[in-house]
């Protein structure tokens, strides 16, 4: 049997959010975001990047990456540092010892002649760095069909 | 001194109904403004040094790339060769491939074409499925 007068009973907990802490959640969040966010370190260069349909997100972390800019005028970089094309498998070599996870990045303008990237994996396999990405930004082409 | 004695009407504590809604605008503004550089790009794994393997011609697919971008298909046994589209080397590749999967795509650039170019063939050369790729210089 029910009891009709169970639903009558007053509740004596408040039905209102308490919303005097939520100053304190907000700013705590705030914080937070602020100490954990990363800035980069390396300035940015000015290149034309190639484009490619097939391009995939590179799951590695953050320091495991290295980048490697090669400009129009075929001037390598990295960490902010030019370098001669014979230097980077001395450069290289030392980071790859430290970490063995190391994915070289490589952000090429697209007009670079070919032989410039050649020598650069040249260097790279040099180095032992074998594990390289050509840094792509996604091409949107027109629906095609998949074959 | 009546005018010393008149009561002020204004309150003296900051007002804190506020301040969570300061807060969240904040954070809400931080969020949306932040922009996460994510690395995308081509991965391929280039051969340890000193590792280079003979490999037999009939697995292997040239992809020559001409310093103009142009591409040219020769099957490795044979000296037969095929300018192509870039659109038809996805193709052409699937097709190889099915016929022998331990096929390498040999992508062979001039050293004055344009980076470009071996990207667009890498691409279509992933978009096939090609596990095994090479990437060589014409005349080395």
């Amino acid at each position: 049997m029910l009891r009709a007068g169970g639903f009558k009973r007053r509740s004596g907990v408040s039905s209102e959010i308490p919303s005097s802490s939520m100053a304190d959640i907000a700013f705590l969040l705030l914080i937070f975001f602020m100490v954990t966010t990363v800035f980069r370190k390396e300035k940015k260069r000015h290149i034309d990047w190639v484009t490619a349909e097939e391009t995939k997100k590179i799951d590695e972390k953050r320091k495991n990456i290295l980048h490697l800019w090669i400009e129009i005028d075929g001037q390598v970089y990295i960490n902010d540092q030019a370098l001669a094309d014979e230097d980077i498998s001395s450069v290289v070599r030392p980071l790859y010892a430290d970490n063995r996870e190391l994915v070289v990045a490589v952000r090429g303008d697209r007009d670079v002649p070919y032989y410039k990237i050649n020598t650069i994996t040249k260097q790279l396999q040099a180095a032992g760095a074998v594990r390289v990405t050509f840094a792509t930004r996604l091409e949107h082409r027109v629906m095609r069909p998949r074959r | 001194m009546p005018m010393l004695h008149r009561k002020q009407r204004v309150s003296d504590e900051i007002p804190t109904a506020s301040m969570a809604d300061i807060a969240f605008l904040l954070l809400v503004f931080f969020l949306t403004t932040t922009v996460f550089n994510e690395e995308k790009g081509l991965p391929i794994v280039l051969p340890e040094e000193k590792e280079e393997q003979e490999v037999s011609p009939k697995n292997l697919l040239f992809l020559i790339i001409q310093r103009d971008g142009s591409v040219i298909v020769r099957r490795g046994e044979s000296e037969q060769e095929q300018v192509v589209a870039y659109r038809q080397i996805e193709g052409i590749l699937r097709q190889e491939l099915a016929a022998n999967e331990n096929l390498i795509a040999a992508i062979k650039t001039d050293p004055e074409a344009p980076y470009r170019h071996m990207i667009n063939v890498l691409d279509e050369v992933k978009a096939a499925g090609a596990e095994r790729i090479s990437l060589q210089m014409v005349g080395e």
